[in-house]
């Protein structure tokens, strides 16, 4: 059992094997532990399951020494796909958070907290579908702020492929715009000044 | 010898007599009057009324007849909306609305009259001088301009033309039938200076929508070049073609003063959040000014352009600056051919916001916008600060995201700027943005994007019954499409169509609804 004082947290990427889940836990784990000097660790679900079922990358990020790389529980439950969400939904901490693409994940009603983002669409509106996985961890960034923005574009653009650094990490950016928007909306509707503009006449 | 002037604007009728008893009973009108006889205040334009403060008056007072006894009917009636209107406009110039005053006299109010004439006499001293510098007239060799027609005709290489009659088959002014081609004017031009009546009134009626270099093949950049050509002739015989009596000019110059300070955002709304340290300047434009000018055409309110802009930076957490003294761009004056007056606006604008550290300047309107990111450093005044329409902050923060809007219960169709759209390439901008609502239809108008038809009116210049006549049948195109709601994104765009709108002729054939897309973006926009 992790001590309260430590700050540690547990997140699982998961969707469709192909979609990048295990690059994108990768980058996460990386930035941590190179850029913001953290420990982390990364378990990658690998196998038959991983061709087209769901797939899944285990990160923890913890400012101790991390004993057990696996997790039961996340903080922080990352799908891109449905069946994915269906596996791996009851598994999220009740506190937890859970991050969707908002076109492939239908989340079930009990989930107030749910942040999604259309990472696919706007990867396909940017010109690669392949992408949706860089935007999904800027708006994971901006989202959970479990790792650094810093950290997170020196992870993707040592671990994207030569000569796309670029165009991933505008990918990346689109991602966390999006995030930081989504939080900002959600501040403003919580104050109920969403939409107030359109009160006036 | 006192060096205040004032001008006494006197009807003909009721009050001339008491004036002239005045002078018979040996009263001495006090030296700072300076009397024009008027056949009826209702004659005097607000064009009029403002003029004088130009040319350097430091009070103006309109006295007419006593109400139910002007000679002409609603001379009085005129002449109290008029002036209204203009203190209105003095006031918010930064000139002083108190300046101008008007009265009215029965032929026996001869000491009424006389305490009013010492009154206003008094109460302006106690103002103090106008803060108006009065114009003189301006020698060519002082302009900067190109110094001979040649000179124009070769920076712009209109020699290229090739007479091929592209730009006249589409200029909107000849297909309204205006006996007017833009190859012509340029032939004519480079044919035979001293410039003829004819082409002097031509350069003049040109729209400079910018729809014939479009179609040139020679590349020949007509609205530049008329805009050369008259400042060529501005700097050497002045110009007569103004509309609305060259008011809009007058009061354009009168803020080249640097002495004058605005109160430009005082009536603003209460719910505006707006930092008055901030960094990031929004830069209303003229709209207040129209909106007061042009009050008796039903619902024009293309201020609410404005506070909707202030509203969309404000949802999006951008409190901006709000500048009080913000003056005009020049745009009207650069493109009406006062090239010297332009210069001195841009430098006072830039060198105020320069000063205050500005970094970046947000604007909704798309003549302000071309001014100032174009216009400005190529006449070498070069501000230090960015300068980002409306339209280009609003995409980049919705394309963020978790941004939607709620339905437009409406039909739309959209009139574009000429400004913002061929003159400064981005058409395309407002387009993505109306995609992004949610109409119940959006149909473009049969000529649109690069081949739009402009309103029909430019710097104030060029108004005439053709011009109304394509206005016309710019508003025809945008029925056609079904819509009820024309989206533009320019005040005079709202003013010059909803003119063509009230023709008496047309009744409510030509009625339709308008709005700033900016207001129907504030009107739906959303968190999501």
């Amino acid at each position: 059992m992790a001590r309260k004082d430590i700050k540690r947290q547990e997140v699982i990427v998961t969707g469709f094997g192909g979609q990048g889940i295990v690059l994108a836990g990768r980058i996460l784990g990386m930035a941590a532990a190179l850029g913001d000097h953290r420990e982390s660790t990364l378990v990658q679900s690998y196998g038959p399951e991983s061709r087209g079922g769901a797939c899944c990358a285990q990160v923890i990020i913890s400012d101790a020494v991390i004993q057990y790389p696996y997790i039961e529980a996340p903080d922080i439950l990352i799908c891109m796909s449905q069946s994915a969400y269906e596996k791996y939904r009851t598994a999220l901490k009740p506190s937890g958070r859970l991050l969707t693409d908002k076109d492939l994940v239908a989340p079930g009603g009990d989930r107030p907290e749910v942040f999604s983002i259309p990472a696919t669409r706007m990867a396909e509106e940017l010109g690669r579908k392949m992408m949706a996985n860089i935007i999904m961890m800027g708006f994971a960034t901006a989202v959970t702020g479990v790792v650094s923005l810093d950290a997170m574009k020196t992870a993707v653009t040592a671990s994207v492929p030569k000569g796309t650094e670029e165009m991933n990490l505008a990918a990346f950016v689109k991602g966390f715009d999006y995030g930081a928007s989504t939080l900002k909306g959600r501040e403003k509707k919580k104050s109920g000044t969403a939409g107030r503009i359109g009160a006036v006449r | 010898m006192s060096d205040y002037k004032i001008i006494l604007y006197l009807c003909n009728w009721a009050p001339h007599t008491a004036y002239h008893n005045l002078q018979d009973n040996g009263y001495q009108i006090p030296p700072e009057i300076k009397m024009v006889r008027v056949s009826c205040t209702g004659r005097i334009t607000k064009a009029l009324l403002l003029k004088a403060f130009e040319m350097g008056a430091d009070g103006v007072a309109l006295v007419g007849c006593g109400p139910g006894t002007c000679r002409y009917g609603t001379g009085t009636l005129n002449a109290v909306n008029n002036t209204e209107d203009t203190e209105r406009i003095l006031e918010l110039a930064g000139i002083g609305g108190r300046r101008l005053r008007f009265a009215t006299f029965l032929p026996d109010d001869t000491e009424p009259l006389r305490r009013f004439l010492a009154e206003f006499t008094a109460d302006i001293k106690t103002m103090g001088k106008s803060p108006v510098v009065p114009m003189g007239k301006v020698p060519a060799e002082t302009t900067e301009d190109p110094t001979s027609l040649a000179d124009i005709l070769k920076k712009h290489d209109a020699y290229a033309c090739q007479d091929c009659g592209k730009c006249t088959s589409a200029c909107p002014l000849a297909l309204s039938g205006k006996p007017y081609s833009p190859r012509a004017l340029v032939g004519a031009i480079a044919a035979a200076p001293p410039l003829s009546e004819a082409v002097i009134r031509d350069v003049w009626a040109c729209l400079t929508c910018g729809l014939c270099h479009e179609r040139c093949p020679s590349d020949v950049d007509f609205p530049e070049f008329i805009r050369d050509v008259r400042s060529w002739i501005h700097a050497r015989q002045g110009d007569e073609n103004q509309a609305h009596g060259g008011f809009f000019q007058s009061l354009m110059r009168t803020m080249t003063s640097p002495e004058i300070s605005p109160g430009r955002w005082k009536d603003r709304p209460a719910d505006l959040i707006a930092d008055p340290e901030g960094k990031t300047l929004f830069f209303g434009g003229c709209a207040p000014y129209f909106d007061i000018f042009f009050r008796n055409h039903a619902g024009l309110d293309t201020s609410r352009t404005l506070f909707d802009a202030v509203r969309l930076l404000n949802f999006f957490d951008v409190h901006p600056r709000l500048l009080e003294t913000e003056r005009c761009c020049g745009h009207d004056l650069l493109w009406s051919g006062d090239r010297q007056n332009f210069l001195k606006l841009a430098r006072l604008n830039t060198e105020m916001m320069n000063d205050l550290g500005i970094e970046t300047l947000i604007t909704a309107c798309p003549e302000c916008y071309r001014t100032l990111s174009l216009d400005y450093p190529r006449h070498g005044v070069k501000p230090a600060f960015t300068v980002m329409h409306l339209y280009e902050f609003l995409e980049r923060e919705i394309d963020k995201g978790a941004v939607t809007f709620a339905p437009l219960e409406h039909r739309i169709t959209y009139q574009d700027a000429c400004r913002l759209n061929r003159l400064s390439g981005v058409g395309a901008l407002p387009r993505k943005l109306i995609h992004r609502l949610m109409p119940t239809r959006f149909t473009e108008m049969k000529d649109s994007g690069a081949a739009s038809i402009c309103c029909g009116n430019c710097a104030w210049t060029g108004c005439d019954a053709y011009s109304k006549a394509f206005q016309v049948r710019r508003i025809r195109q945008a029925a056609a499409t079904g819509s009820d709601l024309m989206v533009t994104s320019c005040p005079k765009c709202q003013i010059h169509l909803r003119c063509a709108m009230e023709d008496p002729f047309l009744g409510r054939e030509l009625m339709m609804e308008t709005a700033d897309l900016t207001s129907v973006i504030a009107r739906t926009i959303r968190w999501e």
